[in-house]
C-alpha cells in the first residue's frame, strides 16, 4: 500500500526552499565557503526561525517526514550547516549534544566541527558513542571545504538510540536534493545547448546519460522514501540502513557523473553549480567509509540477520 | 511516500504460494521451458485459477474478474513471475488482451472473448513485430486490403511471436491505409489462428523451442467485425497494450527469489562462494528492492492520473537486474551451472535463468527504446 507524504511535510519543504532562496540559494554556499563565519549568523538564524533545528525526527512521524523534505531543500543548495548531524541527535539529548557524526572505528576529519557546541561520534558498527574533539581550523580542501581535523575522545555515557538510522535517512534526502538540482541543470542545458545544428538533448549519447541519470536518482528516491517509512514505523533494520548508505553513495556518483558529462566542460568550472554541489556532497557521501566497506558490512549483516525482501533471506551465520 | 505490504496482501501471497506448490510439479517451477507437456500443465493450472476467479483477478467483476485492487494484482503478478509464470501463454490474454478488449471492444467482442479468457479457454498470441518492424513497430507492413464486400485480405509476415503454435487467437496489427504519419493507417484485428492462410513456423532460440515463431498470412480473410477499435486507428490500441505489457511482467520478483537461492549457494557451510560473490548477491538484493519500489511507483502514478503508466525507468532497472542476477547465478554455481540436469546438486536452474534473461533487455521494447523514452520524459517533462 502507498503511504502518502503529509501535507505539512510538503509545505515545510517549500518554506525551507523559500528561506534559503532569500539568503541567495547556492550563492550563499559560495559566500560561506569564502567566509565561513557567515554560518553562525544569518544562516543559523534562518534555520532556527523555520523551526528546522527543533524538529523531533525520532518521535513524530510528521516531523520526521518534514525533516526529510527539508533536507531536499537544503541539499538543493548544499546548505553549509550540519543539519543531518544535528537532527540525528534525539531531542531529549539536544540540551547536551549538538551534533552526532558517524565514524567507522576511527576518524581524522569531520565537517563543521569548528562550530560551537558538543559533538560526539557514533561508531557505525559497534554503536559506541565517544566524544569528538576538533584539533584545528577548517581544511578548505576542495572536496571537504568545511572539514576539521579531529580526534576521538572518551567513551560517552549517552545512548543515541536510533541516531544511526536517522542520520543515514536524512543524509540520503540531503544528497537527493543536490542530485535533483544537478539533474535539472543537466536537462535544462541539454535542451538549450546546440551543436551540429541541433539541441544536444536529441543526441542518442546524451539521451543515454539522461536516462541513466534518471534511473540513479529515482532509485535512490524510492529507497530513501521506503527507509524513511520504516524509520517512522520503528522497523528500520541494520541491513536497511546499510542498503540505503550504499545506494546513496552509488547514486550520487552516477548522477553527478552523468550530469557532468551532459554539461561538458562548462560543468567542470568552479562557477558552475554542478561542480560546487559535487564538491560539497562528498563529505556526506564518503564518510564514514566507502562503498566497498559498506557492501562488506552489508554481507556480514545479511549473514547475521537476513534480508527482508519478497522472498526473505534467512540469516546464515551462527549466532 | 513509500510502500509496504498490508496483512491482507501477505495472506494473499501465502495463498498463491500454497496453490502453486500444491498444483504444480517441482520441475515446472525450475524453468521457463515451453513445450506441449508444460503447456497442458499451464492450461490445467489456469482452469484451477479460473475457478477461484484468480485468473482474471484484476478484471472488473462484470467481466468475470474479481475486481482486485492494484496491490492485490501486483502481488499476484509477482508471485506468478517468481514461479516461472505458471499461467503460461494465458498471461497475455489476462494482462493486456482482455483489458484492451474491455477498453476498445464492441459488446459482441467483449461477450465473445472476455468470458473465454476468464475461463482459461482462449490462448492469444501477439501479432505485432515484423522482420523490418521491431523497435520501430509503426513501420509494420503486413497489409489488410479492403474488398468490395467490406471484408479484408491480409498478406504479410509476423515474427518473434510467442506462443503462436499454441494460440487459438491472434491480436493482429495490420496496415489498412497509409497516412501522413506511419502510426496512422494501422488497424487491430482479432483473428482466429485456424483461419485459412495462416501458417506458423517455430524458430529455435537460446530460450528453447516454441518460445518464438514466425507467422505467415497468405490471402487471409478478415471480417470487419473482427476490427478492435476503429479502422486505421489501431495505434491507440497498440500504445495501450504496450504500456500494459511493459509494466505487466514483475521481473524483479523472480530476480528476488533467485537471489535468495543464490545466497544459500554462496554461503554454503563448506565455504563455497567468494567474498566477491557474496557481495554481488547482497548488492543484487538491494537492487531488487529498488526495482520493486520503482515498479510500485509506476503503478501508483497510473492510478493517480487514470492513464497507463510511463514505466521506462522501472523497466530499465528491472531488465538489467534480470541480466545481472542470471550472470551472478552462473558465476556463483561455477562451471557446474552449464549442466541443466534438475537432479544435479544445484538443481540445473541457473543455465535456464541465464538463457531466458538474454531476452530481458530486448523483449517488449528494448532497453535502448526505454532509455529514449526515459530521456524524453525528463526533457519534455512528461
Amino acid at each position: 500500500m502507498e503511504r502518502p507524504w503529509p501535507d505539512e511535510a510538503v509545505d515545510f519543504q517549500a518554506a525551507v526552499e523559500g528561506a534559503l532562496s532569500r539568503l541567495g540559494g547556492v550563492e550563499l554556499t559560495r559566500r560561506v565557503e569564502a567566509e565561513p563565519s557567515l554560518r553562525d549568523g544569518e544562516l543559523r538564524d534562518a534555520l532556527a526561525d523555520l523551526g528546522l533545528l527543533d524538529l523531533d525526527v525520532h518521535g513524530s512521524p510528521v516531523e520526521a517526514a518534514a525533516a526529510a523534505r527539508a533536507m531536499l531543500a537544503a541539499g538543493a543548495v548544499v546548505c553549509p550547516w550540519p543539519l543531518v548531524q544535528h537532527l540525528a541527535v534525539p531531542t531529549a539529548l539536544r540540551d547536551r549534544i549538538d551534533r552526532v557524526y558517524l565514524v567507522d572505528r576511527d576518524v581524522r576529519r569531520a565537517e563543521h566541527l569548528d562550530l560551537a557546541g558538543r559533538s560526539v561520534a557514533l561508531d557505525l558498527v559497534s554503536g559506541e558513542v565517544r566524544e569528538l574533539t576538533a584539533l584545528g581550523g577548517l581544511s578548505h580542501a576542495p572536496l571537504d571545504p568545511f572539514g576539521v581535523t579531529c580526534e576521538l575522545g572518551a567513551v560517552a555515557a549517552d545512548e543515541l538510540n536510533g541516531a544511526l538510522g536517522v542520520h543515514v535517512v536524512l543524509a540520503a534526502f540531503w544528497v537527493l536534493g543536490a542530485l535533483g538540482r544537478a539533474r535539472d541543470l543537466a536537462v535544462a542545458y541539454a535542451k538549450e545547448r546546440r551543436q551540429f545544428g541541433t539541441r544536444i538533448a536529441d543526441f542518442g549519447g546524451i539521451q543515454w546519460h539522461l536516462s541513466d541519470l534518471a534511473v540513479a536518482h529515482d532509485g535512490l528516491w524510492e529507497l530513501a522514501s521506503f527507509s524513511l517509512g520504516r524509520m517512522i514505523d520503528d522497523r528500520l533494520l541494520a541491513a536497511d540502513v546499510l542498503a540505503l548508505q550504499l545506494t546513496t553513495a552509488e547514486s550520487a556518483q552516477a548522477v553527478m557523473r552523468h550530469s557532468h558529462q551532459v554539461l561538458g566542460a562548462i560543468g567542470l568550472c568552479e562557477e558552475h553549480d554542478v561542480t560546487l554541489m559535487n564538491r560539497h556532497i562528498q563529505p556526506l557521501v564518503r564518510r564514514p567509509c566507502g562503498t566497498s566497506r559498506i557492501l562488506g558490512l552489508l554481507v556480514e549483516e545479511i549473514s547475521r540477520s537476513g534480508f527482508d525482501s519478497l522472498y526473505p533471506v534467512a540469516a546464515t551465520a551462527a549466532a | 511516500m513509500t510502500f509496504e505490504d498490508t496483512e491482507e496482501i501477505g495472506q494473499l501471497r501465502q495463498r498463491i504460494r500454497e496453490l502453486i506448490n500444491s498444483e504444480l510439479p517441482p520441475e515446472f517451477l525450475r524453468r521457463f521451458v515451453v513445450d506441449e507437456q508444460w503447456q497442458e500443465t499451464a492450461t490445467r493450472f489456469c482452469k484451477r485459477l479460473a475457478r477461484d476467479r484468480l485468473l482474471t483477478f484484476a478484471w472488473p467483476q462484470e467481466y468475470g474478474g474479481a475486481g482486485a485492487s492494484i496491490w492485490e494484482q501486483t502481488a499476484l503478478r509477482e508471485e506468478f513471475w517468481a514461479h516461472h509464470e505458471p499461467r503460461g501463454a494465458q498471461y497475455m490474454g489476462v494482462n493486456w488482451v482482455g483489458p484492451a478488449i474491455m477498453h476498445f471492444g464492441t459488446p459482441e467482442q467483449q461477450h465473445q472473448h472476455l468470458p473465454a479468457i476468464a475461463a482459461g479457454d482462449e490462448v492469444w498470441c501477439q501479432g505485432f513485430s515484423e522482420p523490418d518492424a521491431g523497435s520501430d513497430l509503426a513501420s509494420m507492413k503486413l497489409s489488410a486490403v479492403r474488398q468490395p464486400d467490406g471484408r479484408f485480405v491480409a498478406n504479410g509476415q509476423k515474427i518473434w511471436t510467442s506462443y503462436a503454435g499454441f494460440a487459438n487467437w491472434c491480436f493482429l496489427t495490420a496496415r489498412t491505409s497509409t497516412g501522413t504519419r506511419k502510426q496512422q493507417g494501422i488497424t487491430v484485428f482479432l483473428v482466429p489462428m485456424d483461419r485459412a492462410g495462416i501458417s506458423v513456423r517455430p524458430i529455435d532460440s537460446i530460450m528453447g523451442p516454441n518460445h518464438l515463431n514466425e507467422v505467415f498470412f497468405d490471402d487471409v480473410i478478415l471480417e470487419p467485425e473482427e476490427i478492435l477499435g476503429e479502422l486505421d486507428m489501431g495505434w491507440a490500441v497498440v500504445e495501450l497494450v504496450l504500456k500494459h505489457e511493459r509494466v505487466g511482467i514483475a521481473r524483479y520478483a523472480r530476480s528476488d527469489k533467485i537471489l535468495g537461492d543464490l545466497w544459500k549457494v554462496v554461503q554454503a557451510a563448506d565455504g563455497a562462494g567468494s567474498e566477491e560473490q557474496r557481495a554481488g548477491v547482497a548488492h543484487g538484493l538491494v537492487q531488487a528492492r529498488i526495482a520493486r519500489l520503482l515498479a510500485y511507483r509506476t503503478l501508483v502514478s497510473s492510478q493517480k492520473d487514470g492513464s497507463p503508466p510511463q514505466p521506462s525507468v522501472a523497466r530499465i532497472v528491472s531488465t538489467l537486474l534480470d541480466l545481472q542476477v542470471s550472470e551472478l547465478a552462473m558465476d556463483s554455481v561455477g562451471a557446474a551451472a552449464l549442466d541443466p540436469d534438475p537432479e544435479s546438486w544445484h538443481g540445473g536452474w541457473a543455465e535456464d535463468a541465464w538463457r531466458y534473461a538474454q531476452s530481458a533487455t530486448i523483449a517488449s521494447g528494448t532497453t535502448e527504446i526505454q532509455r529514449l523514452l526515459a530521456s524524453r520524459a525528463l526533457v519534455n517533462g512528461a
